[in-house]
């Protein structure tokens, strides 16, 4: 009897031990990272009006997504922030450029699991078609990103 | 007459010396000040404190160390795990877009999340940019800007800070994108592979 008894108990810590190990291997999985194509996408507000040119960027090189105006009905949501500075004086004058400087961050969000998927920033220091040329290199990159998947 | 032309030569010698001399002690000084610092870094690498720094060494726990561009502390050598879920929080100018693009971009091992609730580890912090002048674009030609954030890891279950890190890039060839994946990589030494 005492014999059986220790068999159970060696057998009952074994499958504790790896329940716990699968427990603890599955909280630090490494996410699936994939953006579907056609997956719907809601394009959050962006200051500056910022996710109005990401819209027709995204329309333009036509990246393989869905864009829905509601967040209730998207599976993934874009957010971000841009910044914008028009050349100034001193730089017409003294390095003869008229282009804007633009600086840019996205992040692309799965809205079922709250985890990040995507992201991507971009800098131009003259850039020639202004906030535009930032929001299609946003575009083409993830384009790539799901394309490439 | 000769004899009392003499001593001007010893005194002119004399004078010549001391003015050679006279940076020598500032220097040594300065050299000191490296030195010391030097010490100071190496006592930090190798968590042996200096001698005249053990009281301090004792009270805290963060070990610094400088990097080419920031300054990185980390408490009691901390590692994150792999894969471990991290919650960026909203820094003025949008700069958690930046540190989240840059941990993609440098491929560090963790998992974003926008839900604070779903996280371990929570990177919080500050930034600020400064935009070249008419002054700078004059005199260095350049229209780079300067750009300085800093940023703490806090483990969201004891509290606790595990990791800070600050950075300072004059002349940011890329803006803030280069300030944050300069945060990213230095987040990835503490991961765990």
């Amino acid at each position: 009897m005492s014999f059986k008894r220790n068999v159970v108990s060696i057998l009952a810590l074994l499958v504790v031990a790896a329940v716990s190990t699968a427990l603890a291997t599955e909280k630090n999985a490494p996410p699936s990272q994939k953006i579907p194509k056609g997956a719907k996408v809601f394009v959050a507000p962006i200051e500056g009006g910022y996710d109005t040119y990401l819209k027709e960027a995204i329309a333009k090189k036509k990246v393989p997504v869905e864009v829905v105006a509601s967040r209730d009905q998207a599976d993934y949501e874009i957010t971000g922030t841009s910044e914008s500075q028009k050349a100034s004086t001193a730089k017409k004058v003294i390095l003869g450029n008229w282009h804007s400087r633009e600086e840019a961050s996205i992040t692309v969000s799965n809205i079922k699991s709250s985890e990040v998927v995507w992201a991507y920033s971009v800098h131009k220091e003259a850039s020639a078609h202004g906030q535009r040329s930032s929001a299609e290199a946003c575009a083409k990159h993830l384009k790539e990103a799901i394309e490439n998947q | 007459m000769h004899s009392r032309e003499l001593p001007r030569f010893p005194v002119l010698i004399a004078l010549i010396l001391c003015l050679a001399i006279y940076p020598l002690p500032a220097r040594s000084s300065t050299s000191q000040e490296n030195n010391s610092n030097q010490d100071q870094n190496k006592a930090a690498d190798t968590g042996k404190p200096a001698p005249g720094d053990q009281a301090k060494v004792s009270v805290s726990n963060i070990k610094s160390a400088p990097t080419d561009e920031g300054q990185l502390a980390t408490v009691n050598n901390a590692k994150i795990p792999s894969y471990s879920k991290v919650y960026v929080g909203p820094i003025a100018g949008g700069f958690e877009n930046y540190i989240i693009a840059g941990l993609r971009n440098k491929k560090v091992p963790l998992t974003v999340v926008i839900d604070r609730s779903k996280a371990d580890y929570e990177i919080s912090g500050v930034s600020d940019s400064e935009k070249a002048g008419w002054a700078k674009m004059l005199f260095i030609g350049s229209q780079q800007s300067n750009e300085q954030a800093s940023i703490k890891i806090s483990d969201l279950k004891t509290g606790a800070v595990i990791f800070g890190y600050s950075v300072h890039k004059t002349n940011s060839v890329r803006g803030k994108q280069s300030a944050g994946e300069a945060c990213a990589k230095h987040i990835k030494q503490i991961v765990l592979e």
